[in-house]
């Protein structure tokens, strides 16, 4: 009868070394290992399939190096950005006053809900083309992609905020002489404000998302520009650059996104989970 | 003894809650229910759990109406059957302290403590003064910007208690506040409370299920009976105050007023 | 007990016959305001409902309808299940080892992160602009979801069941089939329930960017040509098909999986 707890995989290299190491040495060096190895197996395709189809991890370098002073990296970057923060605000600003507003009237939220779960589910992005029929090719049809997705993000995560307002905590304060003013500044709105935020950092990466979509459609300038004209151009190379640029773009908004959120809500008690990673896209 | 007019007077409360379906009589949780509470008097409520002792501090509260009866607060009629017309805490006259101490996460222990005062408006330099004082009395001096979560249950419990008692309504009603916590911090609450009332006597209606509690707080016990619930007992509690919780369960007359009061409540 | 007591607004309860009413009238309203918008705006920007209408039964009886669509539905289930498989199987592989788990966790993050859509182009360029890059791109998508989803499933497992079934005298492979397993499906039906309209919107989506055939190739198309008419049309399909396979899938949901919880789930 086995009694070891987990099977373990075979190892390849001896680890006479790695176990007496501090865990958190060892965890570290094993995703440099990783990084090591992901990129070497990068480079024997791109040997084996040809730079054409792959490029390769030094010319990706380079290339980021030579697009990076040329500003090409900052001004699609910025360009890029600039459509998912304005789309974000657009979006999410009403998406979060909303809420506010039908918990006042629960009827009008009652003949309003089926189509805010209708448009909810409408998949915006198959929507880009009308979007950019509508508004053109420059930046505003991608903030009007962004605000309507992230409209909807924002709108049910702060709903549901907004419903699961503790109702003993209302009662309390109405006892002490609270006004249903009072009670929206000081329970409600407290209340909802992390729920809102959730919708924040979940819609982050599909605000991104959505604005390289409508590049790839129809652009002349971003990321998804950038990726797309070197698609088109069969330069793999510029491809490879847009991706990893746009790659850590998303998880420095994350970041940044995850330590705003801890600031705000430093009076909630240290959360544990999975429910900080964030789906992108 | 002059005969002072109660502060609070209860006349044949009844509660009826909606019949669900399938049930064809709606569940009468109180039935012609009726006492009364003279000013300064610390009155117990004892009675077994799910009595409606929490519905009926609830009606009384002015969070819930009743189905029938009236309620007088200082001679004054409040209106109780009208649901629309229901005024919770009748203007911060009415107190209540809650079961779960209901603290704003959000807010810091000052901040929490002090809302109430400032959302009436009413917090001055004398408020700041009487806040100061109840968090002395009650070892709560340092944690004021420290959240809720970072307190313990006990002190969360006293932060509860003296954010209705900074206020200062003429009465107040407490919930088996002191239910939740554990054995020695509730003695030590009990403790708390009994010095806080001593310094400055207010009306209190305490609600629990603790029989040694009722008679070791109140100055009257009163008996409440299971579902439907009604008054069938009440006790008159003779231990001089200020009293010495640790020994009270030693002296004369405190065994058998438990006993009594155990039979009447099964 | 508590102090909270339910107690519904009583106007709320005279007025919950205006609900369906007032849904009915917003309706009305919404179709009103698009025919003023049409006249307004003139059928160039905006062509009317009746117009859209005609069109989409013009498509149907030409059979083009039925094209686009199969073509579309094809990607998007190969896609599925290709990428579906993967991204289920891998997160239970991966359990087995920890440290390869806790070494790949930040560059699984930063995976998560990447808009999988903007891979749309590259894979165009390595397959080219037929059916087999949206295949791909779609599976892309379908298996990040689901490795996302196993992932969580597999993270949530509680370490206290596992050790209680061993001390019972439990086999790893029996505990693996038992607990992570069931701990894990709840999370991977979800997604799955999630991934469908995705990978429907995905493929319509690669169409865009370079196809010749398809839901997203007609609606580009139609806007290289100018024809609004057929771009709000095929829009107004492609919405018509993605909510209702969600809400066929939602149907399919409640049924198996009755004991769990219900949240609104994500989509795009």
């Amino acid at each position: 009868m086995k009694t070891a707890a987990i099977a373990r995989p075979q190892r390849k290299r001896p680890v006479i070394t790695a176990a007496r190491m501090p865990p958190l040495v060892r965890t570290y060096l094993d995703r440099i290992v990783v990084l090591v190895v992901v990129i070497a197996l990068w480079q024997v395709c791109s040997e084996y399939f040809g730079t054409i189809w792959f490029s390769s991890p030094w010319l990706v370098l380079t290339r980021f190096g030579e697009e990076l002073r040329d500003g090409q990296i900052l001004s699609n970057t910025i360009y890029t950005l600039k459509a998912a923060f304005y789309g974000s605000l657009i979006g999410g600003i009403p998406g979060t006053l909303l809420p506010f507003l039908l918990r006042r009237r629960p009827v009008a939220g009652a003949i309003l809900d089926p189509y805010l779960a209708a448009g909810y589910g409408v998949p915006k992005l198959a929507l880009a083309p009308l979007f950019i029929l509508w508004f053109g090719i420059d930046l505003e049809p991608k903030v009007a992609l962004v605000a309507s997705i992230v409209f909807f993000l924002v709108f049910f995560s702060t709903m549901s905020g907004v419903n699961a307002v503790n109702a003993q905590y209302v009662s309390v304060m109405r006892v002490c002489g609270a006004k249903e003013r009072d009670i929206a500044r000081h329970v409600v709105w407290p209340g909802a404000i992390p729920y809102a935020f959730a919708g924040f950092r979940i819609a982050a990466p599909y605000a991104i998302g959505a604005a390289v979509v409508g590049e790839l459609i129809s652009s002349n300038r971003g990321l998804g520009f950038m990726i797309n004209s070197g698609a088109t151009d069969f330069d793999t190379t510029l491809v490879f650059v847009a991706l990893v640029t746009l790659t850590v773009l998303v998880v420095a908004i994350n970041l940044l996104v995850a330590r705003v959120e801890r600031w705000l809500l430093r009076w909630r008690p240290p959360q544990q989970g999975f429910g900080s990673r964030v789906m992108g896209a | 003894m002059t005969a002072t007019a109660p502060i609070l007077e209860v006349k044949g409360l009844t509660k009826r809650f909606a019949p669900r379906a399938g049930e064809a009589q709606a569940p009468v949780i109180l039935a012609d229910l009726s006492f009364h509470v003279a000013d300064q008097e610390f009155l117990t409520m004892v009675g077994p759990s799910g009595a409606g002792k929490s519905t009926l501090l609830n009606i009384i509260a002015q969070v819930d109406g009743a189905s029938e009866g009236e309620i007088y607060f200082r001679g004054e009629l409040i209106e109780t059957t009208d649901t629309a017309a229901l005024n919770p805490g009748w203007n911060c006259q009415i107190g209540y302290v809650t079961q779960d101490d209901n603290l704003l996460p959000w807010r810091t222990l000052i901040d929490n403590v002090t809302l109430p005062l400032k959302l009436q408006g009413r917090y001055d330099s004398a408020a700041a003064a009487r806040v100061e004082a109840l968090l002395r009395a009650t070892n709560l001096t340092g944690f004021e910007r420290y959240y809720p979560h970072e307190l313990s249950g006990g002190m969360r419990k006293r932060a509860s208690l003296i954010r209705t008692l900074a206020y200062d309504p003429p009465i107040i009603l407490m919930d088996e506040p002191f239910g939740a916590v554990d054995a020695q911090t509730r003695a030590q609450l009990q403790q708390d409370l009994l010095r806080l009332w001593n310094h400055g006597r207010k009306t209190i209606i305490f609600v629990t299920h603790d029989i040694g509690e009722a008679i070791a707080l109140g100055d009257r016990v009163l008996v409440l009976s299971r579902s439907p619930a009604k008054v069938i007992a009440q006790h008159r509690v003779d231990i001089a105050r200020p009293r010495d919780l640790g020994n009270l369960y030693k002296l004369d007359g405190f065994g058998d007023m438990f006993e009594a009061v155990r039979q009447q409540i099964q | 007990m508590s102090i909270a007591v339910a107690r519904p607004l009583p106007r709320l309860r005279a007025k919950r016959q205006l609900i369906p009413v007032g849904r009915l009238a917003l309706g009305i309203a919404v179709l009103a305001l698009w025919q003023f918008g049409t006249g307004v705006l003139g059928e160039e920007w905006l062509p009317g409902p009746a117009e859209v209408l005609v069109r989409i039964w013009n498509i149907t009886v030409s059979g083009q309808l039925l094209r686009d669509t199969a073509v579309t539905f094809w990607e998007a289930a190969v896609g599925m299940v290709l990428g579906g498989a993967a991204g289920a199987g891998l997160p239970f592989l991966l359990r087995l080892s920890p440290r390869l788990m806790s070494a790949l966790d930040p560059f699984i993050s930063a995976a998560f992160g990447m808009p999988k859509l903007a891979l749309a182009p590259l894979f165009i360029l390595w397959f080219g602009i037929g059916v087999p890059a949206k295949i791909v791109f779609v599976a892309s998508i379908v298996f990040f979801l689901m490795f996302y989803n196993g992932l969580a499933g597999i993270m949530s497992v509680d370490p206290k069941l596992m050790a209680m079934l061993r001390v019972a005298g439990a086999s790893g492979w029996f505990v693996s089939r038992e607990v992570v397993w069931n701990t894990a499906k709840p999370f991977l039906f979800s997604g799955l329930k999630i991934a469908l309209p995705r990978a429907l919107s995905g493929a319509v989506v690669g169409e865009f960017i370079a196809a010749d055939s398809g839901l997203g190739w007609y609606i580009q198309n139609a806007r290289s040509l100018n024809d609004t008419t057929g771009v709000v049309a095929g829009a107004i399909i492609v919405t018509v098909l993605v909510i209702g396979v969600n809400a066929a899938l939602k149907c399919v949901q409640t049924r198996s999986l009755a004991w769990r919880p219900m949240a609104r789930d994500m989509s795009l």
